[in-house]
């Protein structure tokens, strides 16, 4: 209780007096939270909708059948099963998107709905519409979620893209489940077949079964299909989009880290400030344990309610995380639809644990100095710092130990990868982040001693004034630089990673968007397609008189070391033919023509690096006619995806899984012919029946370039974050200078120092904390870009990229950070215009 | 060369100095004497150029300072005044002789040898390196005397110079004052409370309540 008494006079009533200070810390804090927050949500959504897809309708469901290629297949096999598990579902499902609205998605599955209706208990006079479904072929009930954001009702008919046509569908019944994905649609499987001329064909079936009959299930499959449990399928699609996921995370991690530094800032300069306080404690008696806790909980308060705040901010910042995520996980694995972007019971709790655990250790350490200070320290001011000074070189050899070992230890990873995530180079970044911290004081006073000269030849008496001060406190000035210098290393190792990424991008693009047309169904919005189109669609473009020559591509998923690999098969011969620049970018015609010729494969860097192959290498690829030996013939680039690609010739595709389809075509025409008006030709020809993206190669191009652009504007926002924590994090400093320097600012303005002057002083200030600040941010940052570009983004996402650093964006930045810092010393200035200095000058 | 004339100062409601009428020559030394809150700082503080009387003039060789700006009171504190305070107020992170050097280089001259002279005066050579946390109390107040002097003020104002020292470094103290302020000519106004210090200088003046009585 005592405790508690003191804790509210000396704690929690500085925390509603220095209200300013109070709300510094507070927003940074929140804004590192807000931010983690907002990215887990979304991330976290996005997997709930691949789940939810897994699961489907049935929430009883275990275990799944599928094609080994992602594609669907002959229903027949549905007796079999049957015969063994009478609590088996077929299921025949499509993706595509609404009419005029490309950035939709909807999810048709077709399902047995009687027995559905049986097995879940629906009473019949519940059952959303069955009657009518029987009735209308396109008859289909829609979730709440859609009929809400779509301002749709029974009765309505809407227009969707699937396949390579444009279906109208009336809605029957709305359900209202919190199973369902909520861009899912369901419709009669008897009708989707016959409406959809998918007649005989399902693409899974869901069972409710035990490991025994699964077994025995299995003795019946031809080998094309594929009998899971679906908790496995969830946690391999959980581990496709891991590496996306960690990567975002991680960044907005380092934005914490900066709010954390920002806290650090307030609890050490508050003991400064409060060490008469603390040495009149400590001479009434006061132990070091309870000033260390008066202080550690100071800290916890501030993170408290930052987090809080944070928790409010990451609600709003999840509403925006959602949409950039969904629309990057849509194009680049496959089409989600997010419709909840509420944080849950569990959220909160983490983020405030979160928040509590950054700020214990943000004030531990300073809480820890605060007990060492002596009753007669309080009258000799500087003697705080100069203990610190002991410890300079113990400092800075313990931050190179950090910073050398980090890159060690990032080096490691890059040269043996032992891990299939880049777990030690995350921590390598953390261990520099660190030895930097450790080596900032260090810094400031080799920057100190080189300005000397040049600020007093400058600046005269101000010059002199700052640099004293700023010699004085090194240790409180070395926490806002380091705020600084973190802000611009993550600005600049982002921004290094997106150009270096966008120029490797383009290359590839100029290497790999080599025709003149592409044409896929307008239904697919992902990066690869998985409906073929119509044979009708594929001839009648061969009879155009403009064409020289149609490759088409097929994709699929192929197995590969019990992984499901997206695989393109194209026409090699015709690339080969028509295309001058090399296919894969490869620097040998010999590998093209092994493709073509050969039993051979091409494979992404990512596998060749996951698997450790390399040219000539054998692999083996399972297809329905069973495993399949291929040589590795060449090793690419490939940005399309994160999880590694395989091309192989069409001739396999035709021997070894029957097909003879094509997902998406890509058009060479004959010289002499204007592609805009080929285009308009085509789609005057398909628009009546199907429905087709044509693009030309310029667009599509652009189509690239702008899902890669957004894919990263998440860590643009980052990045805007952690330049406004550190700007609030030298606003504190300077502000805590003002307050604590009022005798000292008093004393000046007697001997005839002008506000002007004054100001100029706190300018100075941070500017040389900005310029220090940036010298070591551009450093680490460096540091940082090439670990993400060589370890991070290789291992993660097996993308190989060529170092750009994009100089004029850089000095721009850095210019612009320089004058935000140059900004933050206004407000200071604003508040020390305020000192009376009578009031500090003397006591009467 | 300084006149104070019929000045009245008030804080919010409260009359401060109610009429003070003073006047010093060139090379005075003047003592004020009152106890606490009898608006002996507030009157050094107006003579001092860091605030105005509502009431009355100023006069400081024949210019009067009451209806100076802000900025004119600046140059007018920098250039004309020495002030000397009862809690020293040292900068803490600059060193002993940037210090003393602060007045010249706020005036924008640079003169190291002035420095070093001002040191040898009040006997600190070889602390030039020290910082203030690294003196005692009557170093520290010689250290403000040499800083109040650098600019060849023409009036050193003394608020309670010796109210933190001990009575014998106390006296070194005013010896010291009245050593240098004989010899550059200038005109000193001290304010005390202590008799003893008071004794110091050539004319005492009494204030209570803002009045000056004797």
């Amino acid at each position: 209780m005592k405790f508690f008494t003191l804790l509210k006079l000396l704690t929690l009533r500085n925390v509603k007096n220095e209200k300013f200070m109070t709300f510094l810390s507070v927003v940074g804090i929140a804004l590192g939270i807000g931010l983690f927050i907002g990215v887990k949500v979304a991330s976290d959504r996005a997997i709930t909708s691949f789940e939810s897809e897994i699961r489907g309708m049935n929430p009883g469901v275990n275990y799944e059948i599928f094609d080994i290629s992602g594609i669907d297949f002959d229903e027949k096999i549905y007796g079999d099963v049957l015969r063994i598990e009478e609590e088996s579902f077929p299921v025949i499902r499509v993706k595509g998107s609404l009419k005029n609205m490309q950035d939709s998605s909807v999810e048709i599955n077709g399902i047995d709905l009687v027995k559905s209706i049986r097995y879940l208990n629906i009473p019949l006079d519940n059952a959303y519409g069955i009657e009518k479904i029987s009735r209308d072929m396109n008859g289909v009930i829609v979730t709440e979620y859609f009929s809400d954001r779509y301002a749709m009702k029974r009765g309505d008919t809407f227009h969707v893209s699937l396949y390579d046509r444009e279906y109208p569908l009336r809605i029957v019944g709305i359900i209202d489940s919190k199973l369902l994905a909520p861009d899912t649609v369901i419709m009669d499987i008897g009708n989707f077949q016959e409406y959809f001329n998918k007649i005989g064909y399902l693409t899974r079936i869901d069972l409710a079964t035990d490991e025994k009959k699964a077994d025995k299930i299995r003795q019946v499959l031809p080998y094309h299909l594929s009998l899971e449990e679906k908790h496995s399928l969830i946690r391999n699609q959980k581990a496709v989009i891991a590496s996306f996921r960690y990567n975002l995370q991680f960044v907005s991690l380092i934005a914490i880290l900066v709010g954390m530094f920002l806290l650090y800032n307030t609890i050490f300069i508050t003991v400064i400030k409060r060490r008469t306080e603390i040495g009149i404690l400590r001479s009434l008696g006061s132990d070091k344990k309870t000033i260390v806790m008066l202080f550690t909980i100071h800290g916890i308060i501030l993170g408290f309610i930052g987090s809080l705040a944070g928790i409010i901010l990451g609600q709003i910042f999840a509403y925006f995380s959602v949409i950039a995520v969904q629309k990057t996980v849509s194009a680049m694995y496959s089409a989600v639809s997010i419709s909840d972007y509420f944080i849950t019971p569990s959220d909160i709790l983490r983020s405030l644990l979160l928040g509590i655990f950054v700020s214990f250790i943000a004030s531990v350490i300073p809480s820890f100095e605060a007990s060492k200070i002596r009753p007669h320290e309080t009258s000799r001011e500087g003697s705080f710092e100069g203990r610190y000074r002991k410890y300079l070189d113990l400092f800075t050899m313990l931050g190179i130990f950090f910073v050398l070992g980090g890159v060690c230890v990032s080096y490691f990873e890059y040269r043996n990868v032992p891990f299939s995530f880049p777990y030690l180079s995350y921590g390598g970044i953390l261990m520099i982040i660190f030895g930097f911290t450790c080596v900032a004081p260090f810094h400031l006073i080799l920057m100190l001693r080189t300005m000397k000269k040049p600020a007093q030849y400058v600046f005269g008496a101000i010059g002199k004034i700052t640099l004293g001060d700023m010699n004085g406190s090194v240790y409180r000035f070395s926490i806002a630089l380091m705020s600084v210098a973190i802000t611009s290393a993550l600005i600049i190792a982002l921004l290094t990673l997106i150009f270096s990424f966008r120029g490797s991008l383009k290359k590839w693009i100029d290497n790999t968007i080599t025709a003149d047309v592409y044409i896929k169904p307008l239904s697919c919005t992902s990066n690869y397609c998985f409906q073929a189109l119509s044979h009708e669609v594929i001839r009648t473009i061969g009879q155009f008189p403009e064409v020289a020559g149609v490759d088409k591509y097929r994709i699929l998923q192929v197995e590969l070391f019990g992984k499901k690999i997206i695989t393109g098969f194209g026409d090699t011969a015709l690339s080969r033919r028509l295309v001058k620049t090399r296919y894969f970018n490869m620097s040998n015609e010999d590998r093209l023509k092994e493709l073509e010729t050969g039993k051979s494969v091409a494979i992404s860097e990512y596998l060749g690096m996951k698997y450790g192959l390399k040219r000539g290498d054998t692999i083996e690829l399972k297809t329905p006619k069973g495993k399949q030996s291929f040589v590795v013939t060449d090793i690419f680039s490939s940005y399309s995806t994160t999880s590694g690609f395989m091309y192989l010739d069409r001739r396999w595709l035709k021997e070894y899984w029957g097909l003879d389809d094509a997902t998406q075509f890509s058009i060479y025409m004959k010289k002499g012919y204007d592609v805009e008006t080929f285009i308009r030709k085509l789609q005057e020809t398909f628009s009546d029946k199907y429905s087709l993206d044509i693009m030309n190669n310029q667009q599509l191009r652009q189509k690239i370039l702008r899902i890669f652009d957004r894919s990263f504007s998440i860590t643009y926002a980052i990045e805007l974050i952690a330049i406004f924590v550190s700007f609030i994090g030298v606003v504190n400093t300077l502000l805590v200078l003002v307050f604590e320097k009022k005798r000292e600012i008093s004393t000046l303005r007697y001997l005839g120092m002008s506000w002007k002057q004054i100001q100029d002083n706190l300018i100075l200030s941070a500017g040389i904390t900005g310029i220090a600040g940036i010298i070591l941010g551009l450093i680490m940052g460096y540091m940082m870009s090439m670990i993400f570009i060589h370890v991070i983004n290789k291992i993660s996402f097996g993308w190989e990229i060529e170092i750009k650093v994009p100089l004029l964006y850089l000095s721009l930045v850095t210019v612009g950070l320089f004058f935000t810092n140059l900004l933050s010393s206004l407000i200071p200035s604003k508040i020390a215009r305020k000192i009376d200095p009578k009031r500090f000058i003397s006591f009467e | 060369m300084i006149k104070l004339i019929g000045v009245e100062k008030y804080y919010g409601q409260m009359r401060v100095l109610a009429g003070i009428n003073l006047e010093a020559q060139k090379g005075d030394f003047i003592s004020i004497m009152g106890s606490s809150g009898s608006g002996k700082s507030t009157l050094l503080n107006l003579i001092g150029g860091m605030d105005r009387p509502e009431r009355g003039k100023i006069i400081v060789d024949g210019e009067d300072i009451s209806s100076y700006t802000d900025d004119q009171l600046t140059v007018y504190r920098r250039k004309r005044i020495g002030f000397i305070f009862q809690f020293f107020n040292l900068l803490p992170n600059i060193t002993l002789f940037e210090n003393i050097q602060l007045p010249l280089l706020l005036n924008g001259i640079e003169d190291a040898n002035k420095v070093k002279e001002y040191i040898h005066y009040v006997g600190l050579e070889g602390k030039e390196n020290a910082y203030p946390y690294q003196l005692s109390g009557g170093q520290q107040q010689r250290v403000a005397i040499a800083r109040a002097l650098m600019n060849d003020p023409d009036i050193l104002l003394a608020d309670e110079p010796t109210g933190s020292l001990d009575s014998q470094t106390g006296g070194i103290i005013m010896d010291l004052i009245t050593t240098l302020a004989e010899k550059r000519r200038k005109t000193v106004i001290l304010v005390t409370h202590d008799q003893s210090i008071a004794q110091y200088a050539h004319k005492i003046f009494r204030i209570k309540d803002g009045v000056i009585i004797s």
